[in-house]
């Protein structure tokens, strides 16, 4: 099985790679592409939260299973909510 | 010039990555500090840029340390039990209060970093007990050429820093490094090769719960976004590759004097004293 560092270091090299990428291209092609490459961005971090989630999961790692999905729940939240 | 202006932040983000790469510091402070002080713009909006800023940086910085695992994953997971949900209460803080607070709030910050700057006495000293909580870790040491073990001392103290460190993050977009690696170093006796690491990893994740609040209700500007974002990857890949992290006491001083005068100026400027 693949071990939780290669796979979430993997997860923020893509993930920033592929923002950058976004953004250059939203240069041409204007704002709604820009704004996408920011959003990508910002998922990059609560992407790795979601795998390590997974990874507790199939380790049967039941109570850092629990701990990671209480923050992706923190992180929902506060994604939603509007005041 | 709009040209002239977008490439000034791109070369800042360079030198604000490369540097933070080699002193270690995520480039936030860097970041808010052009912001604020050089571009001018609203702190709010300046808080928002320089937050993408510290996810670009951590984002890249992270990779590698996991990598080298001298993250401890399982740490991380519950310390930010309590960084993200304070980045998220940070965030909606800084939206209702006047710029002029962050400014206050950000110059207190600073004079903070410059004190654990100052007196940047690592401690090696680590222990290791039974460790229930099974949040305990292991990495190797170059410098050692050996393996290194430690448990995690007063979990407590560390879970209300980080708290603490998640609101002052959301707040003044700084990701919140400079408060979280002094305690987990001294307070929780963590070896300072895995605090480092380890809140770099967290700080990634408090960083975007924080902008992903200024980012639904529209304060990003996506204009600005692109050259602040590619400027710090650069320079943070070409620090990481090029630079090798620094030690030197030298430095450490020169930091401290400059944040102390930015301190100042800051104070003087949300108390309406220094208009520019």
């Amino acid at each position: 099985m693949v071990n939780a560092e290669t796979t979430i270091s993997w997860v923020l090299r893509i993930g920033v790679t592929l923002s950058a990428l976004i953004l250059l291209l939203g240069v041409l092609l204007g704002e709604n592409i820009l704004w996408l490459g920011v959003l990508m961005l910002i998922l990059t971090p609560f992407l790795r939260v979601f795998f390590a989630a997974l990874y507790f999961l199939l380790h049967r790692d039941m109570r850092f299973f629990v701990i990671t999905l209480y923050v992706i729940l923190i992180l929902v939240i506060g994604s939603l909510l509007k005041i | 010039m709009e040209i002239a202006l977008y490439i000034t932040i791109f070369l800042f983000g360079i030198f604000a990555g490369g540097l933070g790469a080699t002193l270690g510091l995520g480039g936030g402070v860097l970041m808010i500090l052009f912001f604020t002080l050089a571009i001018n713009i609203p702190i709010h909006k300046a808080v928002a840029l320089s937050l993408l800023a510290v996810i670009a940086s951590s984002s890249m910085a992270g990779s590698v340390y996991v990598r080298d695992k001298m993250t401890n994953i399982r740490l991380a997971m519950i310390l930010e039990t309590c960084t993200v949900p304070g980045a998220v209460l940070g965030a909606f803080l800084a939206l209702s209060l006047p710029g002029r607070f962050i400014e206050a709030i950000l110059a207190s910050v600073l004079l903070y970093a410059a004190l654990v700057s100052f007196r940047q006495v690592k401690s090696e000293k680590t222990i290791f007990r039974e460790d229930r909580l099974g949040i305990g870790g292991e990495y190797y040491d170059e410098a050692k050429k050996g393996m290194v073990r430690y448990s995690v001392d007063r979990l407590k103290e560390g879970l209300f820093a980080s708290l603490l460190a998640g609101i002052v993050s959301g707040i003044v977009g700084i990701g919140g490094g400079i408060i979280k690696v002094p305690i987990m170093n001294f307070i929780m006796k963590i070896p300072i090769k895995a605090s480092a690491a380890t809140s770099n990893f967290m700080v990634g994740v408090t960083a975007a719960a924080s902008a992903v609040v200024y980012f639904s209700k529209g304060v990003v500007d996506l204009q600005m976004a692109v050259p602040t974002v590619l400027g710090i990857m650069a320079g943070a890949y070409m620090g990481t590759r090029l630079l090798s992290q620094t030690q030197s006491p030298y430095l450490r001083i020169l930091l401290a004097v400059v944040l102390i005068f930015f301190s100042i100026v800051l104070f003087l400027k949300s108390g309406g004293i220094l208009v520019w």
